[in-house]
């Protein structure tokens, strides 16, 4: 109890601290010390609770309350300033409907409702506060060394700016990183849905600053195109607990869960809206732009609200919903639906993308639609799937954007095909890369475990569309990490080596991710035992996971057998060195020079595939868009007509 | 023997003169000669090739792939120089441009006269130059043992 | 089935599968020849092509491609031995693609414009023939009741009779898989082509013979799958599983004498077309029956 406190105010006051802190130095040391504090008081939060089943704690606050309400109005305010500035009238719109609906919920609906269990812990809580404790503070300390070579960047190269867009804002963006921590600790870890309500609040709008940071023309809409999206989402949350006190007179998520148990058909229209918030927060078709749009802001904020925790929200609540997906068919549909669908046709648009920063948001929203498929099954071995995505994603996808973040400072580029040779000129941080990629996609790391899982799942719960979906979905993940991967690894001559002007803070939390991501796909079948299992067994009163668990050994080993290559192998070759051959002369062999015909010198070049013709945005983008609003709107209708019909 | 001359991989390139002996080349490596018999394979890749079979003369522009080509076999290797031209410089030896035979470029080891070259002698020639492959395969297993 | 198990199926497969996927290879350069009318090369060739190039020198542009590469072999060796040791099938299926992965990296690290282009083309095979793959594992499960190869022997009926689609959609990526003409897009046999040697361009000696041996594995275990659909009940349909093998080993081969290569295109076309077609078929009477 008394670490949920610190794990939830702490943050909040280091977000303080950081607003009033100019210098350099001191921001580093607060920093550090705070993640470090951080990191350890969630590691003893899971050793405390480690494998306990759903354990609640009274605590109920009216001061509390009214402090989310207050919270909830501030939000509205901010969106309602910007909207005014910006002459953004559906962001104007929005925020007065989401103004006068929490005013009216809280003075007219809550205040007759006494949550009596404000807190709660359970295995999944512990798993995500373990990735928002340890990967997110390991972020924002990353983001220490990312922000100072952001802002020289701004000072030596952004004449063409006004002076707003080269101001140096890094305080309020360390407080909105150390504000976002604490909202997100909050949403694990509350079971009052106002609170819950309130954390999801707030780090849609902590998204919505980040993204506007440099306050460019491009910054402002994409930020814009997010707020509204998610606000989107914030109004069917509310929606629901408007729905959730006149039906069932609860703000307890775990009573609200209950009750739907017993009345599947009178939540039908809640757990809609609901599954409707996350699928906005977790960015899939049609609201799927926004968090490409995201990719504008510092990658520190990508690595952290936009994969590895922000948008993990949206799959949580979904993953909490799983339940009531099991007894009521048309939410389930249509999440099932939406998330297959994502999966496939994002992973596809990733093939037609050289940004690396694009085809890493691609595949986010590609991964989370399969967790969201996940959940929509509900049964224990896709929800054991469904957890264990949400770790390995978290894991591998903030080390991706740890890494291009560097690389880009360091080459000047975050386009794919830029990152040839860069074995060579950043051989540590190629090689970590190429650790993140293979984590993503391939046998034997953790996260392919977890698809495999997800396949059996649905064969078993008769999903035969998904089915079809994951096997062209993962078959295109192949293309689009295999030729990135490949790029990665080509060696010539000895180019200069730009590495060694990494600040140690990138490295360490580079290092930090890397290690996770290597110690969760090695030690996968402990914590398959020590976190998932319990959940499974406390949801579902038995244990999922139809994998033996020699399987998980042997791809235990056989990653770790990759990192030995990956790491050691490379070097140490007695064999002698020969050029490339370029069908004639070559002049230059590194450079792939060679003489032409006329006695001159061409250089060969030569450029991945990206079959824009079959699997380009132009192409893919509209069809699924259209088909994801068809069925998020008929899922809607659906769940309000169909159950009192019947 | 030693597994070297079982296998022997051909690489094919035509320096230049009247692609007469080109043609023959190819001919030999036809189906209706079945050279894969021998374990003989035309393989277009002087990383993948043990004999490099060469036809014309060498002139001031292809003397550089020439040497290029030989240079990425790797060892052991032998050249054979099929034709007149590509021994000797033939009959376009006193030409502005033409340096003379393979040799003025490359270490030779089997010279295949004739105008054009005929298969049987392409043929011949290639078989001797599995005995020399064979000769170079040992002397270079004797030098990793002595290195 | 045990790890020790799979530890002892994947040390007898790389024993046993390069002898025997070394004759097939030889066998299938026989075979082709007199397709041709042609004789054709003694049918240990191939064990005289893979000895020669281990005597060659030892010559890389990159340095690690020969690293990759005993990656790649490795596990091709455990993809192996976790089928025939009667392990899980989807497993075998994915270590397999992994070995893909390493091949592909090897071919990408010399940074040849040729083994650039090879790999790239690689990649979109390996798009091409995974959702097959896939879904022909769905049905082998959907029809066995489990992922484990072993239980095949239990059965009281072969699984062909369940997975007749599959098994057809197997067939023609098994073309692709096992690079032949008209899928070797990426890399051919034949001389005298666009791609000098597309990904092995730059692979010389040991390499080389790496990259030789592993199609010799590959071979093996694309043909087990293969024998796989057909065995049920006693040991006495092993035999049979061994002869519609290799009877789809020799039509791959008539294939490959008697088709003109195709674009990628056409390739991954053809191929996602018949993996819907085939693997959704089959899926739905499965899921239905």
């Amino acid at each position: 109890m008394l670490l949920i406190a610190f794990l939830i105010l702490f943050p909040l006051i280091i977000a303080a601290l950081l607003l009033l802190l100019r210098g350099d130095g001191i921001r580093n040391v607060v920093v550090w010390v705070s993640a470090v504090a951080i990191a350890v008081a969630s590691i003893m939060f899971a050793v405390q609770y480690l494998g306990s089943p759903w354990k609640g704690f009274e605590f109920s606050s009216v001061a509390a309350d009214y402090i989310a309400c207050a919270i909830g109005v501030a939000i509205s305010g901010v969106v309602l300033g910007f909207g005014v500035k910006y002459k953004n009238s559906l962001a104007i719109v929005l925020a007065i409907i989401q103004l006068v609906g929490d005013l009216i919920f809280e003075f007219g609906f809550a205040h007759n409702v006494h949550v009596e269990v404000g807190l709660y812990v359970d295995s999944l809580s512990i798993v995500m506060a373990l990735i928002i404790g340890i990967i997110g503070s390991g972020i924002c300390v990353y983001a220490l060394g990312y922000m100072i070579d952001f802002q020289k960047h701004l000072d030596e190269h952004g004449e063409g700016m006004t002076e707003l867009q080269r101001k140096d804002r890094r305080p309020t963006f360390f407080a909105l990183m150390f504000l976002f921590l604490s909202a997100m600790f909050v949403i694990v870890l509350s079971n009052n849905m106002t609170w819950m309500f309130t954390g999801w609040e707030i780090t849609t709008v902590c998204s919505f600053l980040l993204i506007a940071y440099t306050r460019t023309d491009e910054a402002i809409n994409n930020a814009f195109r997010q707020i509204i999206m998610n606000m989107l989402g914030g109004i069917a949350f509310l929606a629901a607990m408007f729905f959730s006190v006149i039906y069932a007179q609860t703000l307890s998520f775990q009573d609200f869960v209950l009750f739907g148990l017993n009345f599947p058909w009178l939540v039908a229209v809640p757990v809609c809206l609901l599954a409707f918030a996350g699928l906005t927060k977790a960015a899939q078709m049609p609201f799927h732009t926004w968090l490409l749009g995201a990719m504008v802001a510092p990658t520190p904020t990508s690595a952290l609200l936009h994969s590895s925790t922000m948008v993990k929200a949206g799959v949580f609540l979904l993953i909490k919903l799983a339940p009531l997906f099991a007894v009521c068919v048309i939410p389930a549909q249509m999440v099932i639906l939406v998330g297959g669908l994502t999966f496939m046709l994002c992973s596809f648009m990733a093939i037609s993308q050289t940004n690396a920063k694009r085809v890493l948001a691609y595949s986010t929203i590609a991964n989370l639609g399969l967790i969201t498929a996940c959940a929509g099954v509900a049964t224990p071995e896709a929800i054991w799937a469904a957890v264990l995505l949400v770790v390995f994603h978290a894991a591998a996808k903030s080390l991706l954007f740890l890494c291009v973040g560097t690389a880009e400072h360091h080459i000047g580029s975050r386009d794919i095909e830029d990152m040839d040779l860069l074995f060579e000129r950043m051989p540590w941080l190629a090689r970590l890369m190429m650790l993140g990629i293979m984590c993503m996609f391939i046998a034997p790391f953790g996260m392919l475990i977890a698809k495999w899982a997800t396949l059996v799942s649905f064969v078993d719960s008769r999903q035969m569309a998904l089915v079809l979906l994951l096997a062209f979905g993962s078959a295109a993940t192949f293309m689009f990490w295999g030729k990135w991967l490949g790029k990665l690894s080509g060696i010539a001559g000895s180019p200069e080596n730009v590495e060694l002007t990494v600040h140690p803070s990138e490295w360490a939390s580079i290092g930090l991710m890397a290690i996770i991501a290597l110690v969760a796909c090695i030690a996968l079948p402990l914590m398959s035992t020590l976190f998932v299992e319990p959940y499974i067994a406390g949801i579902f009163g038995q244990l999922g996971g139809d994998i033996a668990i020699d399987n998980l050994w042997i791809s235990s080993i056989l990653a770790a057998f990759v990192f030995v290559i990956l790491f050691a192998g490379n070097h140490g070759s007695k064999a002698k060195r020969a050029d490339v051959y370029l069908a004639g002369v070559s002049v230059d062999s590194d450079d792939r020079i060679y003489r032409n015909s006329l006695s001159g010198e061409s250089k060969a070049t030569s450029r991945n595939l990206y079959l824009e013709s079959i699997f380009g945005e132009g192409i893919v983008r509209r069809p699924g868009e259209v088909l994801c609003t068809i069925i998020i709107v008929v899922a809607i209708i659906a769940s309000g007509v169909v159950p009192p019909v019947l | 023997m030693g597994y070297a001359s079982k296998s022997p991989w051909v690489i094919h390139y035509d320096a230049s003169s009247c692609n007469g002996c080109d043609i023959e080349v190819l001919a030999a490596l036809c189906p209706g000669f079945d050279v894969e018999r021998f374990g003989i394979i035309n393989t277009g890749n002087p990383k993948h090739a043990d004999i490099f079979l060469v036809t014309g003369s060498v002139n001031e522009r292809n003397i550089s792939v020439v040497k290029q080509i030989y240079d990425q076999m790797v060892e052991p290797k032998v050249v054979v120089a099929c034709g007149i031209c590509a021994c000797t410089g033939g009959i376009f030896h006193d030409c502005y441009n033409v340096i003379g035979g393979v040799d003025k470029a490359i270490p030779v080891d089997v010279y295949a006269p004739g105008c054009a070259v005929r298969p049987e002698a392409i043929i011949d020639a290639v078989v001797q130059a599995l005995g020399i492959l064979e000769e170079k395969s040992k002397a270079l297993k004797e030098s990793k043992k002595g290195a | 089935m045990s790890f020790i198990t799979t530890l002892i199926g994947t040390i007898a497969f790389a024993i046993l599968a390069p002898i025997v996927g070394c004759l097939l290879a030889g066998l299938d350069r026989i075979i082709s020849a007199r397709m041709q009318g042609r004789v054709g090369p003694p049918i240990l060739q191939p064990y005289y092509d893979v000895r020669k190039l281990i005597a060659k020198d030892n010559v890389t542009v990159s340095g690690v491609d020969g690293v990759y590469m005993s990656a790649a072999l490795v596990f091709t060796a455990f993809a192996g031995g976790i089928f025939f040791s009667g392990g899980n099938l989807l497993m075998s299926a994915f270590i397999i693609t992994m070995a893909g992965l390493f091949f592909i990296m090897a071919a990408y690290s010399s940074r040849s414009p040729y083994a650039e282009l090879g790999a790239g083309r690689e990649t979109v095979q390996v798009m091409s023939y995974e959702p097959m793959v896939l879904l022909m594992a769905v049905c082998f499960y959907m029809a066995a009741g489990t992922f484990n190869v072993s239980s095949v022997f239990g059965l009281s009926a072969p699984v062909i009779l369940y997975t007749i689609p599959a098994f057809i959609g197997f067939l023609f990526i098994l073309t692709i898989k096992l690079r032949k003409s008209p899928f070797d897009l990426s890399t051919s046999h034949h001389a005298h082509q666009e791609l000098v040697r597309g990904t092995t361009t730059e692979m010389s000696g040991k390499t080389l013979a790496k990259v030789e041996v592993m199609h010799w594995c590959e071979t093996v275990l694309f043909l087990g799958w293969t024998g796989m659909f057909f065995i049920w009940g006693g040991p006495l349909s092993l035999i049979l599983g061994i002869v519609v093998a290799l009877a789809a080993w020799f039509f791959e081969i008539w294939i490959d004498n008697n088709f003109a290569r195709v674009k990628w295109q056409a390739m991954l076309r053809s191929a996602w077309t018949v993996a819907l077609v085939c693997g959704g078929i089959n899926i739905i009477v499965l899921m239905l029956v």
